[in-house]
């Protein structure tokens, strides 16, 4: 049993810290608002950009030649990962749960080179020690929040120039996709080679067009832009996620702290009642003898 | 009055417009074109230049664009591109800054990479500054 002295100074403790949770959650809160309206508005461009690529390519004759659609000339073996994780932890599960995916498809594709870009200390804390250091093959220092556009360009251009060169065979990104504040999904998505699937109309064909200058000159760029959107997305759907999960974990925090509260208080107060009752006892007892005496 | 269409244009950061208009002229790669309604499905690529909407209510706006791309299909006319600004909210301190750097990367002489990027720079420059100077 803890004196009352005791209970007090965890009371105290535990007051302090629910604040600081609370704070921590209305941070999380503002910066999620902000980040929400990105992810919506990139998700407008990606989704229209993939529109117009798939409407471009079905005007066009079956095969392509684009050096994105095909891993020939690739050495296979190489698979080159972008893995997304967050700069700070006190956000559940998020950085675990992705980071545990990546190793499980590092652990699954054994027989091929799995080589790591990582976006996000957390990643690159995990992936600097322990059984897996093999696979890393850099950090990019620069916190995920202020990777801004032209940052994912240059990241962009630089894997698309060495898929071309046939340094590896596969590109995957390994993000967190937002779906609500209680709900994001550890995710995986082949980037390259483009397939043709990932094209289809689904039969809506849409006719003839006027293309200026000329379909393969528009896909020529277009092909890059469009890795370059994805990636993005990509970096803001776990963004998202991540202010979301540590909003939850901070909601959840402040009302355990409150509860255990609560039960201290009660505590507390038991404690209190238990030393006046023992302190009568003793002085009654104390009377009593005199009398008796 | 004149019959109007569908026209957007997105940005990754955000949807910088959306609303019916009734002609768009624009600059692209192959030289400067319009668009009125009922126009044959298009796509084509758009130079780093200034775009003029004629909105529903005749009023003239105008976009300064960093490239893109632009598609016409059925009455929509969607405006793909990395960065565009209005008139108003052009930052000419800021972009002033931008081309003086540019320029100075240019003269200086860098590798032929930084060098590249800083046309770029320049050109993007150049344009958000003719948008306000007109």
């Amino acid at each position: 049993m803890l004196s009352t002295r005791e209970i007090k100074q965890r009371i105290r403790s535990i007051t302090s810290i629910k604040q600081i949770t609370r704070a921590m959650e209305m941070v999380a809160a503002s910066r999620l608002k902000r980040v929400e309206f990105r992810v919506i508005a990139s998700r407008t461009y990606t989704e229209k950009m993939h529109q117009v690529l798939s409407r471009l390519i079905s005007c066009r004759p079956p095969e392509i030649s684009h050096p994105l659609f095909t891993d020939e000339g690739h050495k296979a073996g190489n698979v080159k990962i972008v893995l997304i994780t967050g700069d700070k932890g006190l956000c559940g599960a998020y950085n675990n749960n992705i980071i545990k995916k990546t190793v499980e498809f590092i652990r699954e594709n054994a027989s091929k080179k799995v080589k790591l870009i990582l976006l996000g200390k957390k990643g690159n804390i995990y992936f600097s020690k322990g059984n897996f250091v093999y696979a890393k093959e850099r950090y990019i220092p620069e916190p995920v929040e202020k990777f801004g556009y032209n940052k994912v360009q240059t990241l962009a251009a630089q894997l698309v120039a060495g898929y071309e060169e046939g340094e590896f065979g596969e590109l995957h990104i390994f993000f967190t996709k937002f779906n609500t504040v209680m709900q994001s999904f550890p995710t995986s998505i082949r980037l390259l080679p483009l397939e043709k699937d990932m094209f289809d109309l689904k039969g809506k064909s849409v006719g003839e067009y006027i293309i200026e200058p000329s379909a393969d000159q528009i896909l020529e760029h277009l092909f890059p832009k469009y890795i370059e959107t994805q990636l993005y997305q990509c970096i803001l759907e776990s963004l998202t996620s991540e202010f979301a999960a540590r909003r939850v974990a901070m909601i959840a925090a402040t009302e355990n702290a409150g509860e255990m509260i609560d039960e201290l208080t009660r505590s507390y107060n038991k404690a209190r009642q238990e030393a006046i009752t023992k302190e009568l006892l003793e002085v009654i007892s104390g009377a009593e003898a005199l009398i008796q005496g | 009055m004149a019959k109007t269409f569908k026209f957007e244009i997105v940005t990754p950061e955000k949807v910088v417009y959306s609303d019916s208009v009734q002609s768009i002229s624009a600059d692209g790669t192959e030289g400067a074109f319009g668009v009125l309604a009922d126009h044959a499905p298009l796509i084509t690529e758009l130079r780093t230049s200034i775009l003029t909407v004629n909105d529903a209510n005749n009023k003239t706006v105008q976009f300064a664009l960093d490239g893109g791309f632009l598609e016409v299909i059925a009455n929509n006319v969607i405006v793909l591109t990395d960065a565009c600004v209005a008139e108003g909210e052009v930052n000419v301190e800021k972009t002033r800054a931008d081309k003086e750097s540019a320029e100075k990367t240019l003269s200086s002489g860098g590798s032929a990479e930084e060098k590249e990027k800083a046309q770029v720079n320049l050109k993007r420059a150049n344009t958000w500054l003719k948008l306000v100077n007109k």
